[in-house]
């Protein structure tokens, strides 16, 4: 009895002293931390050093090394998996432990694991460019600077990528993928209705005819002309498409011709409803796999699915890739596109060994593997798409190969530090729209006011 | 309290000092976990409240009362209340209705007992996701069975229930009906044990029919009863997240996000933990009236009986 | 009057089994859509009977999902938080009724006072407290955060209360230290409060949602719920696999309920009764 007694009160005592600590932590993080940016770089350099150390103790002594990166949709894609298992092989004495999340939930679940300021996970593989600045505005993300000037590292190579990661003039991250939007089409439910195939020089306008001549059949066995995921960006990109907008502006009157049409398609039922795409939860690949739809407009990490799918089996229809639709003002291969960012998280315990990762994840070596398996990388090159366009899995045809290519490329988004904050705005005004609770006009009223708010220029 | 000084106790004293440390070993245990992961929390959940932070490492800003002004100034929770009432009252009173009825069905001496009672708890034990995806398929709008099924007997133009605004609370509150009901019925039908037999057999010899039975001494002798689910139920009500999450993800736009939606939310999508504990402290206190609400009830009818 | 006894009877029978039908038919409607292919799900005009077959939807999720890895997780989250609160509960439970100590009444006032806080009110403050001690996405966490509970004391006292101090004080007197009396006189007695308690715990965190949403996050470590959640948003077009992982996920829960439903039934009467 005394000796459980007394293992219960040891217990307690700890589990008041942890807390109590966690609790001074949490409250008033202004004195371990300080506000101002020297002491907060200095706790960096302080956490490097440490990290440093603890890896030179580590490396001696041949323990294997752990470091932990986020990804999500792991599974249905080759994107990260490729590089990690490149880099293990090469760094036999580093362990790589994932902690996957559906993409959905990405930014959420590790935004909670940043707040914690935990030492897990170490490098992250930021979702987009608009939560790398709010990251890196929380000081969430280590900047990058020091390891570039000491390891000479030359950001040349990205052709101009990486300067779109800077934040404040430091940098945070290094270009790992680049992706702009093409349109997928299936070859066999164009070849079953006799229709040719989407070209690739195809205006908007061109494109909402060929949706609403694919559209067939009724139930469940009803293929749908064309398939618009939920996100805003499938109706705002085509909006600023032609590079004289983008979706932080003074006045939204120049995205009311495309909600109208995107309305229109849902509402002639030539795309799937979204309501119901959004309260079932419905990915766009499984409405893509599952012959759902003839075409579908999406970024070219989709190439990447497609292919990994078809290698393990899980479909075998055709399929095609075709530029994406251009408005009637412009040339064939305008598109649409971002960049997707690695970084370090500022509270890792391994701080050179991540750079390492880094480093090596967005380097040309990487980028050849990925172009293999149909990842479009951060380095820009005609080799790569040509890798890519010779792999065995990608769809046969030069016309495929071709809209793989672009004449101009904009930003789905702007570099705004508020970027988020406006983006939640217009999530919640695109689906008013798309749900007939807001006529158009009324929608794009709404936006220009409560994003002029945010901005402050009323 | 050393071992020196404990002689110098009379034995009373140090009896009473045993008492103690006895008393608090069996405590300690549950009492320090509860303190750290319960007591602590709902007191930080005030301070919250009243502070601007965004989790971050930056330090927390005292702003008053300016959440309670934020979240009451946001048409998105307004809209949450509106909502979460609007589902506690299509949801108790079929609730409670159907468990009572259920109950009494099953407390007749008919065979199979155990099957129904079993049909009808079942969907209580049930996991949430599985039962939302399988409703949320059901209810499909343009060929699901339920729609198959109205339009089978007739309806034109049937609801298209979770994608449709109007229509989603009215879905979700039928699966919670579907879902909640057989847990109540378990109660009524304890209860309904506890019923003496003699106040029937003494109707029976006055000539009461079955249904005069139910009116008079069934319903009667189960207020205590019905209060306390309904009691239950309302605070369940107010709590609902799981649900909803997993049906309609609070949409079609936010035309089914509940209060518990929007604290998650707030907490966990856009880091205002200032808001989030805000809404936290609306719910708190919505859930404390009904407690209080429960408490003179429960005075009133422990003196009635 | 025979007759008439035999009429309401049989209608009776016709309204239960209605009734039972109808609270069923959706997860009949479950395993056989599981059992089609994803075209076929929504055939119309519906079919009340796949006219093929299709078992191999289950070979496919088992391959795509480990559910045996989120099984074990369930369990294990289950099973440690149950027994953790089990014997707390208890311990204080004795200590509140069989003991007497300074600032005994006190305390327990703050048991009653935050055993009506729902955990949605203190899950944001309390998961930054976890997090800040480490504790974020591990299963300790998880556990710690629902382990303790007010309404768990304050169950298992209300049946100790009634346990007669006289037969504590014998036992005293018998030369039994209080852990003794706990052991051999008052735990044994608690026996039905305590099934009450496990069948209650267990269902709240078999079935708990929100608390494995908000502290999990990676995949070795998520529970059913979470992971046959994660499987629907990835795959939510392939109808006939997501009816096959809910399938699945039901099963333990159908096993443990059929072979403990006496459990489970008096469970909620007694939690019902005593409030």
């Amino acid at each position: 009895m005394r000796k459980k007694q007394l293992v219960a009160a040891l217990m307690a005592g700890a589990m008041v002293c942890g807390t109590l600590a966690a609790c001074g932590g949490g409250s008033t993080p202004a004195e371990s931390q300080g506000g101002g940016a020297d002491q907060t770089t200095a706790a960096q350099a302080d956490q490097t050093t440490a990290a440093q150390s603890g890896d030179s103790a580590k490396e001696a002594s041949g323990e294997k090394q752990v470091l932990s990166v986020t990804t999500w949709d792991n599974d249905s894609s080759p994107q990260f998996q490729a590089v990690i298992d490149a880099y293990e092989e090469k760094n036999p004495n580093v362990e790589i432990k994932i902690i996957d999340t559906s993409a959905d939930e990405y930014n959420n679940s590790l935004g909670i694991s940043l707040s914690a300021a935990q030492p897990d996970p170490d490098v992250i593989w930021v979702k987009d460019m608009g939560s790398m600045l709010q990251m890196a505005d929380k000081e969430q993300l280590m900047p990058i600077d020091d390891f570039i000037a000491k390891d000479n590292f030359d950001m040349s190579i990205y052709k101009g990528a990486a300067e779109q990661l800077m934040y404040n003039g430091k940098a945070y991250a290094l270009p790992y993928r680049n992706d702009w939007y093409v349109l997928y089409y299936n070859k066999d439910l164009f070849d079953a209705a006799g229709v040719e195939y989407p070209s690739n020089d195809m205006t908007w306008e061109e494109y909402y005819e060929l949706a609403a001549k694919m559209t067939s059949g009724e139930g469940s066995s009803k293929v749908y002309g064309s398939h618009n995921h939920t996100w805003q960006a499938l109706v705002t990109n085509w909006a600023v498409q032609d590079g004289k907008h983008t979706v932080v502006e003074k006045d939204y009157g120049f995205m009311k011709s495309w909600y109208e049409e995107a309305v229109a398609l849902q509402d002639g039922g030539y795309i799937q409803d979204y309501s119901t795409l959004k309260t079932a939860n419905i990915h766009y690949s499984s409405v893509f796999k599952n012959q759902q739809c003839a075409m579908m407009p999406m970024g070219t990490w989709f190439i990447a699915t497609m292919m990994q799918s078809q290698a393990e089996g899980e479909t075998d229809f055709n399929w095609g890739v075709a530029t994406i639709p251009h408005p009637a003002d412009t040339e064939a291969g305008y598109t649409v596109g971002a960049l997707t960012p690695i970084a370090i998280s500022a509270f890792t315990d391994q701080a050179d060994l991540a750079w390492d990762f880094i480093k090596f994840a967005s380097s040309e070596e990487a980028a050849e593997i990925l172009a293999d398996q149909g990842v479009f990388t951060g380095i820009p090159s005609d080799a790569a798409i040509n890798t890519i366009a010779s792999a065995e899995l990608f769809p046969e045809g030069d016309s495929n190969v071709e809209a793989l290519k672009y004449v101009h490329y904009s930003f789905d988004r702007p570099l705004d530090p508020q970027i988020e904050e406006i983006r939640t705005v217009l999530n919640e005004v695109h689906e008013m729209i798309m749900i007939h609770s807001y006529s158009v006009d009324e929608g794009l009223a709404e936006l220009t006011e409560r994003v002029a708010e945010i901005k402050g220029w009323n | 309290m050393s071992g020196e000084k404990t002689s110098f106790l009379t034995s009373k004293q140090r009896r009473k000092i045993r008492n103690n440390l006895t008393g608090y070993a069996f405590i300690i245990p549950n009492l320090v976990g509860y303190t750290v992961f319960v007591f602590i929390p709902v007191i930080f959940s005030f301070v919250l409240s009243v502070m601007s932070w965004d989790g971050s490492q930056r330090p927390m800003e005292f702003v008053g009362l300016a959440n309670f002004a934020d979240i009451f100034g946001d048409k998105i929770f307004r809209g949450t209340l509106v909502h979460t009432v609007s589902y506690a009252l299509m949801t108790v009173l079929p609730t409670l209705v159907l468990a009572l009825l259920l109950a009494v069905l099953l407390n007749n001496k008919i065979k199979g007992v155990a099957i129904f009672r079993t049909a009808f708890y079942f969907p209580y034990i049930a996991s949430i996701v599985a039962v939302g995806a399988v409703w949320n398929m059901l209810f499909q709008p343009d060929f699901g069975p339920v729609n198959e099924i109205l339009k089978f007997l007739g309806l034109k133009n049937p609801p298209r229930w979770v994608v449709d605004k109007d229509w989603a609370m009215v879905a979700v509150s039928i699966v919670s009906v579907w879902k909640y009901m057989g847990y109540y019925m378990i109660v009524y039908l304890a209860a309904l044990q506890g019923i003496s037999s003699s106040l029937y057999e003494a109707a029976s010899i006055d000539g009461a029919n079955g249904w005069q039975k139910l009116l008079y001494i069934t319903v009667p002798m189960l207020t205590p009863t019905t209060f306390f689910v309904l009691i239950m139920l309302t605070i369940q009500c107010f709590k609902v997240f799981d649900l909803v999450y997993v049906m309609t993800g609070g949409g079609p736009g936010n035309a089914t996000k509940t209060l518990v939606n929007y604290i998650y939310e707030k907490a966990f999508t856009s880091w205002e933990f200032g808001p989030a504990s805000a809404g936290a402290i609306v719910l708190f206190a919505i859930v404390l009236v009904i407690t209080l609400i429960q408490f003179s009830g429960e005075k009133k009818w422990s003196k009635d009986l | 009057m025979n007759a008439k006894r035999k009429a309401t009877k049989i209608i009776l029978y016709i309204l239960l089994i209605g009734l039972g039908i109808t609270m069923m038919v959706p997860f009949y409607w479950m395993v056989i859509s599981s059992l089609k292919l994803n075209k076929d799900v929504f055939s119309i005009p519906m079919r009340w009977w796949p006219e093929t077959m299709h078992p191999e939807n289950y070979s496919v999720i088992w391959k795509k999902l480990p559910l045996l890895i989120f099984f074990k997780n369930t369990a294990k989250l289950t099973i440690i938080t149950t027994i953790v609160q089990l014997c707390t509960s208890c311990f204080a439970a004795y200590g509140f009724t069989k003991c007497k100590f300074v600032g005994r009444d006190l305390i327990f006032l703050m048991y009653v006072t935050t055993i009506a806080v729902p955990w949605q009110v203190y899950m944001v403050p309390q998961f930054i407290l976890v997090s800040k001690m480490g504790l974020n996405d591990t299963h300790l966490g998880l556990i710690l955060m629902q382990a303790f509970s007010a309404f768990g004391v304050f169950l298992i006292r209300q049946f100790y209360i009634s346990i007669p101090d006289e037969l504590c004080e014998a036992a005293r007197i018998d030369g039994l230290n209080e852990f003794g009396i706990f052991r051999k006189i008052v735990f044994p007695l608690g026996k039905p409060a305590m099934a009450t308690l496990t069948i209650f715990t267990f269902t709240n965190v078999w079935n708990d949602f929100m608390g494995p949403l908000i502290y999990l996050k990676t995949k070795e470590l998520k529970t059913v719920q979470l992971g046959i959640r994660m499987f629907i948003s990835q795959y939510g077009a392939d109808y006939a696999w997501i009816m096959a992982a809910s399938v699945c996920s039901l099963i333990p829960i159908v096993i443990v309920f059929l072979s403990c439903q006496k459990f489970f039934v008096e469970g909620v009467a007694a939690s019902g009764i005593k409030g």
